[in-house]
């Protein structure tokens, strides 16, 4: 069940691969994998497998572009957590997506000073210039999916974005379609 | 325990004084005093989430939560001072702003906490104008239905099924307003303990399918009891709505569940409420007076060797008076698995699904599968456990006596038939299979002219010459008492409600 804003689901008319619900689930973190290695070592910093949970979740999200039931399951069996315990935390953090998102994640600050600079206007053009139409939602072919987030902390560059991991800051409505043509 | 250190404190000007280490909230109940609460269940693991039990403890800056405060020497508590009350207040407000209200249609109505301290202590109305949340009712498998804009997070389901019942089957989803309780993927509520959860929840969000929109919670008689289904003898309340048991809920004792009644339990009662019920005597086929049926059967009696089946269902007192009347003989145990609350010592759904196999035992009876193998001319079946058994041993019995609250299958057209109440409509004793005796009360009257079993069977004891007289289950108790070494020294007065062990079990235990 899906409650709240955050939970929204995406509507995705061209199936991004991997996110199939009948694909059987392939286990992120197999024996060997780079993932695995690479939570072996983050395990290795703390006291217990419990603490490296918000790392293996980052580590799912990374490899997968979000987290799944299944990947919550997988995740606990790995750490040693319930699935229950895991969907508590997944769902408690609002940068952990619960469904596929596109392959471009382009998020909006429209808090006070941004949206004083008319953030609320950058967001309209995400929205109609990616075809994605409605927040949350992922546009048709799959590449985007836009959303509205509190303070990014360039309130003296507003309307600052973030696009997966690249932060750009001082956009207005007409650099849109230039930053949509870096992220094609 | 006698070295354990006392600790004096004051409670709403009460002197108290209780072991150390004791919190806040458990030393005002002993002075008589329910600091309100939420997310506290003394069988549970204290969580301090939910900031209604919040107390004023003099020279301290802030308010303290009584429930996760232990008490300190010279301690002054003020429970109700203003600044307590204001903070409580505030609480309730807060949980209101997005409960919808809906206690006309709400289950939880009447035996509701946020209902009871919103009346105590809440605000009269609310400042909130602004649209409430919306979340759907969602059904958690089992007997839980989780109703989630009533949901005040109070987190007792998630520590029970984690903690208690071993099942990790729920967590806390999401944050802020958007909060609940969620169900982790490919998990439901179908753990054979997991029902307690609809007991443990303080207001309406989590409510049981099988009670929904059954009865209002003023409306219910309550009745202490012992719940007849397994041999763990967890004790319980019977919830009448007129005459019909509505539901089963546990009573707590501290020796026997807890605050705990498995699913099973609280669920297989429906068969109290039956109406196809033998309600009359009779004698070959036809109706009779108690009186006729009675001197019949004991002219069959008297002189006989009688084969006798007995049931585990039967309470200590009718099992003693049917071996007075015709001796001890064999009764059937129906079986089914065991299932352990993991978070309780000793405590089970029992393989043994009746309720006084071990009384039974402890007065001579022994147990048979086929106990109407080798039935002769005269038998006596008391009880309703018969149902299935291969009958044509009866073939060539000249008299058969049978004392059952339906009409028996297979019972041969000549019978006797004697109609006896059911455990909801008399008062007896169970002996659960740690040798623990405990008494269950009269619920509802018995159809027609059924009568208590223990009363059916003085009678018959009477007819057949072998009895004395009893003019209620306790004066059989007492009999009971003088003549079996098992329950010597036991009586209703010594049992109370929550029971006592038998002499037998006290040796062994």
């Amino acid at each position: 069940m899906s409650h709240g804003p955050s939970a929204s689901g995406g509507s995705v008319a061209q199936p991004i691969p991997g996110h199939h619900h009948d694909e059987p689930y392939v286990p992120v973190f197999a024996p060997g994998s780079a993932p695995r290695a690479k939570l072996d070592d983050i395990l290795t910093r703390y006291p217990t497998k419990q603490a490296g949970l918000l790392p293996a979740l980052w580590i799912v999200q990374d490899e997968r572009g979000w987290v799944s039931e299944h990947a919550m399951k997988e995740v606990g069996d790995v750490l040693g957590l319930t699935a229950a315990y895991v969907k508590g935390v997944v769902t408690f953090y609002t940068m952990y997506h619960q469904h596929p998102v596109g392959k471009y994640f382009i998020q909006v600050c429209t808090t006070s000073c941004c949206n004083c600079m008319g953030a609320e206007d950058v967001v309209k053009a995400f929205l109609e210039k990616t075809g994605c139409g409605e927040l949350g939602l992922t546009s048709a072919d799959g590449k985007y999916t836009v959303i509205e987030v509190e303070c990014l902390g360039a309130c003296g560059f507003a309307t600052p974005i973030m696009v997966n991991d690249d932060f750009i800051d001082s956009v207005s409505v007409e650099k849109v379609p230039e930053i949509l043509k870096k992220y094609a | 325990m006698s070295d354990q250190k006392l600790v004096n404190l004051t409670i709403e000007g009460r002197p108290v004084s209780v072991p150390e280490g004791t919190t806040i909230l458990e030393a005002a109940k002993t002075a008589g005093v329910l600091i309100p609460h939420y997310c506290y269940h003394p069988g549970l693991k204290i969580a301090g989430v939910c900031r209604m039990c919040l107390v004023e403890v003099e020279k301290w800056p802030k308010l303290a939560p009584s429930c996760a405060t232990t008490v300190a020497d010279g301690q002054v508590v003020n429970v109700y001072s203003q600044k307590a009350l204001d903070a409580r207040k505030g609480v309730l407000e807060l949980l209101l702003i997005n409960h919808p209200l809906d206690c006309p249609i709400c289950d939880q109505a009447g035996e509701c906490e946020l209902q009871d301290y919103t009346f105590q202590e809440g605000r009269a109305d609310s400042r909130y104008r602004e649209p409430k949340r919306f979340n759907p009712a969602e059904d958690f498998g089992g007997d839980v239905l989780y109703v989630t804009n009533r949901c005040i997070l109070c987190t007792r389901c998630v520590r029970y099924m984690g903690d208690v019942a071993g099942d990790r089957a729920l967590c806390v989803e999401e944050r802020g307003d958007r909060a609940h309780i969620g169900i982790a993927p490919d998990h439901d509520l179908s753990h054979p303990w997991a029902a307690n959860v609809i007991d443990l929840c303080p207001v309406g969000a989590l409510v049981s399918k099988d009670f929904l929109n059954k009865a209002r919670a003023w409306e219910l008689d309550r009745t202490a009891s012992v719940c007849p289904n397994c041999s763990q003898g967890c004790n319980v309340t019977l919830e009448m709505r007129d005459t019909t048991l509505v539901r089963m809920k546990p009573r707590s004792n501290s020796e026997v569940n807890h605050f705990y009644l498995c699913d099973e339990g609280r669920l297989n009662y429906e068969w109290v409420n039956r109406a196809d019920r033998l309600e009359t005597p009779m004698v070959a086929g036809k109706p009779a007076s108690w009186e006729n049926a009675l001197a019949a059967a004991g002219a069959a009696l008297k002189g006989a060797t009688a084969h006798v089946v007995a049931s585990a269902s039967l309470s200590n007192e009718a099992l003693w008076l049917l071996k007075q009347t015709a001796g001890t003989g064999k009764f059937r145990v129906a079986k089914g698995a065991e299932a352990p609350l993991p978070g309780v010592p000793d405590l089970a759904l029992r393989a043994d699904r009746a309720p006084n196999a071990t009384g039974a035992e402890l007065l001579g009876f022994s147990r048979a599968d086929q106990p109407l193998a080798g039935a002769g001319a005269v038998v006596v079946i008391a009880g309703d456990d018969c149902a299935g058994l291969d009958t044509g041993a009866l073939a060539s019995a000249k008299a058969v006596i049978v004392l059952g609250s339906v009409v028996p299958a297979g019972a041969p057209a000549g019978a006797i038939l004697l109609p006896i109440a059911n455990f909801a409509e008399e008062e007896g004793t169970f002996t659960n299979l740690r040798g623990r005796v405990q008494r269950y009360l009269q619920a509802r009257p018995a159809p027609g002219l059924a009568r208590a079993s223990w009363m059916a069977l003085a009678g018959l004891a009477a007819a057949a010459g072998k009895g004395g007289v009893y003019d209620s289950a306790e004066a059989v108790f007492g009999a009971m008492a003088k003549a079996e070494a098992a329950f010597s020294g036991l009586s209703y007065d010594s049992l109370g409600l929550k029971g006592q062990m038998a002499a037998g079990a006290r040796v062994n235990a």
